[in-house]
C-alpha cells in the first residue's frame, strides 16, 4: 500500500480531483488529486512509466487524441471544468500551453514559429504580429541571438534555441499555464541551464508545470515537487521539504537514488 | 558448390534486369522505327500539329494531342479536391477505425477494372449530361473527365493518405498544443509539410489518366477534330490508336499510330523523372 501525503498549495490555478487515467482496459493514474498553485513552478518526479506524462498531458487534454485512452475526475482551471466533452479543447489549449521533450518547431522561419498562435487564432495585422514575435522571442531570452535572421529558417538555430523558440511559440499566445515535458532533456548542460534560468523568470507571468527525470532540476527550478510512483500520487509539497525531509519512505528512497 | 550457385543467381538476375530495362528501351526504338516513314513523309511538325484528314492525306494526331489534354487536366481537376477531402477524413478527421475501413474500401477502389466504371460512366453519367445541358449525345469531354477523375481519385487518395502519414508527429503535436482545429491544422500543418509527396500523386494520377484508354473510349465520343467546349465529344491518344489499330497494317493511319505511342511514351517518361526529381528534393520550406 503506498502512503500518500500532500499539502493543498496557497492560491491554486489548476485543482485535480479523484483524476483516473486509463489507456484501454489499463488503470495508468489512480485517483490523483492536486492542486498547482498559481505563478508557481512545480516540478513532477519519478521513474519511468509512473505515469508523469500522462498526467501532464491530461491538463490540456492532449490524451484525448490518444486511441482508447479514458480520463475520469475532474480538472479545474481557474475554476471552471475542463475535463467534460462540451470542453473547448481549442480554449483550453490556447489557456495551457505546452512545450515538448523534443524541440519541434515547424519548417518555417523564426519568425513564422514564433507567431504560429497568432496566424491561426486569425490574427493578421502586422503590427501586432512584429510586436508579439519581439515580445515572445524576448521573454525565452532568444531575441538578442535571432533578432537579425528572424527570416530565416528555424532549423537551423541550435537544440538549445529551438527548444527557446519553442517556448517563444508557446508564450505568444499569452497562456496562463505552461506544461513543460521534460524540456532539457535532448540539450547539453550550457543550454539546459539557459532553460531553467529562462523558467524561474517565466513564472512572474505564468504557472508552469514541469515534468523532469532530473531529480537535481526539479530541486532547481520548482516551488512544489509532486512525487509520481505507478500511477500513484505519493507525496506532493514544498520542494525544499520535499527534498530535505521527505514524508514519505518511497519519496525518500527515490530521491536518495534507491530506485528509479 | 556454394560459389557456383551464388554466381548463378546473380547472372539470373543481371539477365532479368538486363531484359527488362532493355525491352523498355526497344519498345520506344520499335516505335520510332514503325512511325518513321510517316514523319519523314511531313516532318514531326505536320504529324504532331496537323489534323486528323486521312482522306486528304493528313494524319495529324493534334486533336488527339488536345483531346488528352483536355480531358485528363480536366479528370485532374475533380479528382483533386475529391482526394484531398478524402485524404483528410481518413487521417484526420474520422475516427481511427472508420478512417481505416474507408482506407480498404479506396484500396478495393484501385483495383476495379476501368471498363466498369466506363459501363457506369454510359448508363448513369452520360444522360445526366444529355438532359441537364441540353446538347448532343452526352458522349463529351466533361462525361468522361468525371468518370476518369473518379477513376483516378482511389490513387491520388491513397498518395495523399502516405504522405500525411509521413508527417512528424511533433508537428501535429506543437499545432494541438496551440490550439489549432483540424482544419487549421490541415491548412497550416499538413499541406505544407506533405506538398511534396501530394506533388507526386498528382503527377502520377496525371499519367494514368494520360494513359487510360477506355474511359475516353467509351465516353469521349472519339471525334478527331479540337473540341471547343467541354460538351463536345474528343479523342484521345490512346482511344485513337485503339481506334485505328484494325487499319491496314501498311497504311499511313496504321503508321500514325505510332507517332502516338511516342508522345505517350515520352509523356510518361517525363512524368516518371519529375516524380523522381521531386522525391529526392528534400523538402526546404521557409
Amino acid at each position: 500500500m503506498i502512503e500518500t501525503h500532500s499539502v493543498t498549495a496557497p492560491n491554486p490555478i489548476v485543482q485535480v480531483r479523484d483524476l483516473d487515467f486509463y489507456y484501454g482496459s489499463a488503470q495508468a493514474l489512480h485517483g490523483l488529486n492536486l492542486d498547482f498553485p498559481r505563478n508557481m513552478v512545480t516540478a513532477l518526479i519519478g521513474p519511468s512509466g509512473c505515469g508523469k506524462s500522462t498526467f501532464l498531458r491530461c491538463l490540456n487534454r492532449m490524451n484525448d487524441l490518444v486511441d482508447g485512452a479514458r480520463v475520469v475526475g475532474s480538472i479545474c482551471l481557474d475554476g471552471t471544468e475542463v475535463n467534460t466533452a462540451d470542453t473547448d479543447i481549442i480554449e483550453l489549449r490556447r489557456r495551457v500551453g505546452m512545450v515538448f521533450q523534443k524541440s519541434n518547431p515547424f519548417p518555417k522561419s523564426i519568425y513564422e514559429n514564433a507567431i504560429y498562435g497568432l496566424r491561426i487564432a486569425g490574427i493578421k495585422e502586422r503590427a501586432v504580429l512584429d510586436e508579439t514575435v519581439e515580445k515572445s522571442l524576448k521573454g525565452a531570452a532568444l531575441w538578442d541571438e535571432v533578432k537579425d535572421r528572424l527570416h530565416q529558417s528555424a532549423l537551423g538555430l541550435s537544440g538549445g534555441q529551438m527548444q527557446r523558440l519553442c517556448i517563444a511559440r508557446a508564450i505568444s499566445v499569452n497562456p496562463e499555464v505552461i506544461l513543460m515535458d521534460e524540456p532539457c532533456s535532448a540539450l547539453d548542460p550550457k543550454s539546459t541551464a539557459r532553460i531553467e534560468g529562462l523558467i524561474g523568470e517565466l513564472r512572474e507571468e505564468y504557472t508552469i508545470i514541469i515534468v523532469t527525470h532530473n531529480m537535481q532540476q526539479a530541486a532547481r527550478v520548482s516551488d512544489y515537487t509532486a512525487f509520481l510512483y505507478e500511477g500513484v500520487l505519493v507525496e506532493f509539497g514544498l520542494t525544499k521539504d520535499l527534498f530535505v525531509k521527505p514524508k514519505s519512505k518511497q519519496t525518500e528512497d527515490y530521491i536518495t537514488g534507491r530506485f528509479g | 558448390m556454394k560459389k557456383c550457385r551464388e554466381l548463378v543467381a546473380e547472372r539470373a538476375f543481371l539477365l532479368s534486369a538486363l531484359a527488362s530495362s532493355s525491352i523498355t528501351v526497344a519498345i520506344l526504338a520499335f516505335m520510332v522505327f514503325m512511325g518513321l516513314p510517316l514523319m519523314r513523309q511531313g516532318g514531326l511538325y505536320q504529324l504532331l500539329l496537323k489534323p486528323w484528314a486521312p482522306y486528304q492525306g493528313s494524319f495529324g494526331i493534334y486533336p488527339m494531342i488536345m483531346g488528352t489534354g483536355a480531358i485528363s487536366l480536366l479528370s485532374l481537376l475533380f479528382a483533386f479536391p475529391l482526394s484531398l477531402g478524402c485524404s483528410f477524413l481518413i487521417g484526420s478527421i474520422a475516427p481511427k477505425p472508420a478512417g481505416r475501413g474507408f482506407r480498404r474500401l479506396i484500396e478495393l477502389m484501385t483495383g476495379i477494372p476501368t471498363v466498369i466504371y466506363g459501363f457506369v460512366g454510359i448508363f448513369l453519367l452520360v444522360p445526366i449530361v444529355r438532359e441537364l445541358f441540353q446538347r448532343g449525345s452526352g458522349l463529351c469531354i466533361l462525361t468522361a473527365a468525371l468518370v476518369l477523375g473518379i477513376m483516378i481519385t482511389p490513387t491520388m487518395t491513397l498518395f495523399f493518405c502516405d504522405s500525411f502519414d509521413r508527417i512528424p508527429r511533433t508537428y501535429l503535436d506543437a499545432a494541438d498544443a496551440l490550439g489549432a482545429s483540424p482544419v487549421q491544422k490541415l491548412l497550416y500543418v499538413i499541406l505544407p509539410a506533405a506538398k511534396n509527396g501530394m506533388l507526386n500523386g498528382v503527377i502520377l494520377s496525371l499519367g494514368r489518366a494520360v494513359g487510360d484508354t477506355l474511359i475516353a473510349l467509351m465516353l469521349a465520343g472519339n471525334a478527331v477534330r479540337v473540341a471547343e467546349s467541354v460538351l463536345e465529344p474528343a479523342r484521345t491518344l490512346t482511344a485513337h490508336i485503339a481506334l485505328v489499330i484494325a487499319a491496314d497494317y501498311e497504311s499511313p493511319e496504321f503508321r500514325s499510330i505510332f507517332a502516338c505511342g511516342v508522345v505517350l511514351y515520352l509523356f510518361t517518361m517525363a512524368v516518371t523523372f519529375l516524380v523522381r526529381y521531386l522525391s529526392f528534393t528534400k523538402d526546404t520550406t521557409v
